[in-house]
């Protein structure tokens, strides 16, 4: 079980580099638009949060702490439950704009990532700014 | 709610890590309570009270 925590954040990072390695082959011999480069840069940066996370969770395991606690859950509860609603709005707003994205398959890429990167944004907003009395 | 965990605790000459181990939560979370942002559980709030070798009314505030 010690060494499960590491596995995972290598694996995310690996598959993260992948994709991106993937994306770098596929599109060789023209250079990404802004929509591509940023499609890659939430790829990179999620790949990075989740290594960062397993990192952290690893430590405190090592040091005698649960990796996950009450408090921990009852955040991840709750940022998945806004970053639901926000992503229906990303959703939403994606269908407005379609006209501006090149192809289907960068849409919902694109709007999978988003999602993702909201996901990850409202965790860590709530991980440091909870307040059970006010949110 | 309002808790005295950071003043038993200091005066048990308690570190915030000491008593996250000593209940099985992380630290953030004794941070968290201390602050008065967390309304714990009652599993939890007996294992913080019992800890002090107090009531949990006497920890807790409401």
């Amino acid at each position: 079980m010690k060494y499960v925590k590491p596995a995972i954040a290598l694996v995310s990072l690996l598959v993260t580099l992948s994709i991106w390695g993937f994306i770098a082959v596929y599109r060789a011999g023209y250079e990404p638009n802004v929509l591509q480069t940023a499609i890659i840069a939430i790829l990179l940066i999620s790949g990075v949060y989740a290594f960062v996370v397993h990192m952290r969770q690893y430590r405190d395991e090592q040091q005698g702490f649960p990796p996950e606690d009450e408090l921990s859950n009852r955040i991840k509860y709750k940022a998945g439950y806004y970053a639901f609603i926000a992503s229906m709005y990303v959703w939403m707003l994606i269908f407005l704009f379609k006209a501006f994205i090149p192809d289907v398959e960068t849409m919902l890429g694109g709007g999978i990532l988003l999602s993702a990167f909201i996901s990850i944004a409202i965790r860590n907003y709530m991980t440091r700014n909870y307040d059970e009395n006010q949110n | 709610m309002k808790t005295r965990i950071k003043e038993l605790r200091t005066a048990r000459g308690m570190t915030q890590v000491d008593l996250a181990k000593e209940v099985g939560v992380r630290r953030e979370t004794i941070v968290f309570l201390e602050k008065g942002k967390y309304n714990p559980s009652l599993q939890l709030a007996h294992k913080i009270a019992s800890t002090f070798d107090m009531a949990i009314e006497d920890v807790f505030l409401l």
